[in-house]
């Protein structure tokens, strides 16, 4: 995988590394993007912007996002850029703080779950044995729910709060990033470099950390990718349904709410936050699509049409 | 066939206790007193009458028990067809769920219906024609369904049929039983709704299928022999690509109870969704318990069936 990787960089950029600047590295890997993945670039930058938007939230925003000051269902307008909601907030800052929101629950979430579930395939696909079995039923049983209700009993467990979605995110992202990793495992553990690093004495925590966890990086990016779309939507999902973040929050999917009720005389209220989620995921779905054409070799060297 | 069904078997009902013992063990987990929570959230005043409710509640759903006769008596009770009795609707469980959870099956099965109904055989156009304007538009189309969330999805169609044909979400429910027509009037937008979600991945899959058939010898063959065009696509490729779509198609009825619950509330349908979201934000536990125990077990059977169907159509998955 690793030896792949690097064959993986272009011609342009081996040129690229004579020149030995780095500015130019960057514009020959950029140009290399560019003509391989043109969708992945578009998703990219949907994301570095998602990304400014959420850093420099204060400073894009016109107000806070829990300022409910102004007169309540104003359209657009100069003042207020996407027009106010039912309690007279700023919709516009609101949908700028929610970058901040989505943002943090993706990362979070996805950050601790997939890596926990990454660590527990390692282990458990390596070492195989009754530690496999046990902690396969185990993830078998965190699967037997339906994604949405697991979360749902969660939070009526947990009560309502950002960090609450986090953690209910997280149990629903470890076992299928478990899973996914323990069948990488399974391929790479039989390979002769594995088998060789056990024969010169390496310790098994050893092949595990450092033979085995980097060659199988790139599934775990393309898991991140994957899952941060996902982790976004399901908050914005619970907080639709009110059992998310709570109401005062600035979450895309909680403004969704009180904006179907008045859906006819306000659809602006509605149509703004659900622009933001949907441009998100489409912009990481095209990303995470053109992440697992480049780490699947199979793919290599074809349009990934197929 | 009859060895992998039983080996299957062995791990269904596993997977069902550790199942029974979480949502068990997630109500016990809720911080604070149960009895407390729920004797407050009927809206009594501290006092002597509180002390008796929560006595009384307490002994009611057994908590004065050791855990273990409690999990145990859960299950009877369960078994029993008793699940207890919801402190938000003041009625058995049982009732609610004899109710609601026929509604919720029929919007998956019409989701189902209407998605299949148009996926599939997109995907089978996408590929026999792949790389034409035809494929593109049916890619394009996909992946854009594939980025709106389920929710705005729904959010959209109520707008639309709010703003351009002044419909409104029904306030009472009928039943099919009662008044079929009426019924799929209603169930149609939000089956609707779903079905654009759910069609994009099946489409996707069901066109990569087809391009990793149609390059087989086997269909190679069929060409060579001189059947017609037709024939080849439908009798040789399309039956072997369509094993992993049906099963592709049963794990997403699955899933479908998630998005099934925000359908329901979008469309204001009185399903199992709404009273779960009902009971969830009333910290109704007992409705809580039962309704996500049986849609956990409505998943799992149907990951049971879809497993058993696929060693009964692929003689290649007993033997692995």
């Amino acid at each position: 995988m690793t030896e792949q990787r690097v064959t993986a960089a272009p011609a342009a950029t081996a040129t690229a590394l004579e020149g030995d600047t780095l500015l130019a590295q960057a514009v020959s890997g950029a140009r290399f993007l560019a003509k391989s993945q043109p969708l992945g670039v578009i998703g990219l930058f949907i994301v570095v912007v998602l990304c400014a938007v959420a850093l420099f939230a204060p400073w894009l925003a016109h107000y806070g996002p829990k300022i409910t000051a102004f007169d309540t269902y104003q359209p657009p307008s100069a003042a207020h850029w996407f027009g106010t909601d039912h309690l007279g907030r700023d919709i516009f800052s609101r949908v700028v703080w929610g970058a901040r929101l989505s943002l943090y629950v993706g990362l979070a979430s996805v950050g601790v779950g997939v890596t926990l579930g990454w660590v527990w395939g390692l282990v458990s696909g390596y070492f195989g044995g009754w530690f496999d079995s046990v902690s396969q039923r185990l993830v078998d049983i965190l699967m037997g729910f339906p994604p949405i209700i697991l979360a749902l009993a969660l939070m009526a467990v947990l009560g309502q709060s950002v960090n609450n979605v986090v953690l209910a995110l997280i149990v629903l992202l470890m076992p299928t990033a478990a899973r996914t990793m323990r069948a990488a495992v399974l391929s790479i553990r039989e390979m002769t470099y594995v088998e060789s690093a056990q024969a010169v004495g390496c310790s098994h925590w050893r092949v595990i950390f450092v033979h085995l966890a980097p060659n199988t990086l790139g599934t775990y990016i393309v898991l991140v990718t994957v899952n941060i779309a996902y982790a976004i939507v399901v908050e914005a999902a619970l907080s639709f349904l009110g059992l998310g973040s709570p109401p005062d929050e600035p979450s895309w999917g909680g403004m969704l709410t009180a904006a179907t009720e008045s859906l006819e005389r306000a659809p602006w209220i509605a149509f703004f936050p659900g622009l933001a989620i949907s441009l998100v995921v489409f912009g990481m779905n095209l990303l995470g699509d053109a992440l697992r054409d480049l780490t699947d070799a199979k793919l290599r060297g074809t349009t990934g049409a197929e | 066939m009859l060895i992998y069904s039983a080996r299957r078997l062995l791990l269904f009902f596993p997977s069902l206790l550790g199942v029974t013992i979480i949502i068990f063990g997630l109500v016990r987990m809720v911080p604070g007193d149960i009895a407390e929570i729920l004797a407050f959230d009927a809206g009594t005043e501290r006092g002597a009458v509180v002390d008796e409710n929560i006595r009384r509640i307490r002994a009611e759903l057994g908590l004065d028990k050791p855990i273990t006769i409690q999990y145990l008596g859960w299950i009877k009770d369960g078994l029993s067809g008793n699940f207890g009795f919801s402190y938000w609707e003041k009625r058995p469980v049982a009732e609610i769920i004899r109710e609601r959870f026929p509604r919720s099956l029929e919007l998956a099965a019409l989701t189902l219906v209407i998605a299949v109904v148009w996926a599939v055989p997109l995907g089978v156009i996408s590929a026999v024609r792949q790389n034409t304007w035809a494929d593109y538009l049916v890619r394009v189309l996909s992946i854009s369904g594939l980025s709106l969330p389920l929710f705005l999805t729904g959010i959209l169609i109520l707008y639309v049929l709010v703003r351009f044909f002044a419909w409104l979400p029904p306030l009472d429910f009928r039943d099919f039983t009662d008044q079929p027509l009426e019924n799929l009037q209603q169930l149609i937008w939000p089956a609707l709704a779903q079905a654009i979600y759910i069609s994009a991945p099946i489409t996707r899959l069901t066109r990569s299928q087809m391009l990793d058939v149609i390059r087989e010898d086997y269909v190679r063959t069929a060409r060579a022999k001189g059947l017609s065009e037709r024939i080849v696509v439908y009798r040789h490729a399309f039956r072997n690509a369509l094993l992993p779509v049906v099963t592709f198609i049963g794990w997403w009825g699955g899933r479908l109870l998630g998005g099934i619950v925000i359908m329901e509330i979008i469309f204001g349908v009185p399903g199992m969704g709404t009273s779960l979201i009902a009971a969830v934000s009333h910290r109704d536990y007992p409705t809580v318990q039962a309704m996500v125990l049986l849609m956990a077990l409505v998943f799992l059977l149907l990951n049971l069936f879809i497993d058993l169907l696929y060693g009964l159509l692929d003689p290649r998955i007993r033997y692995a």
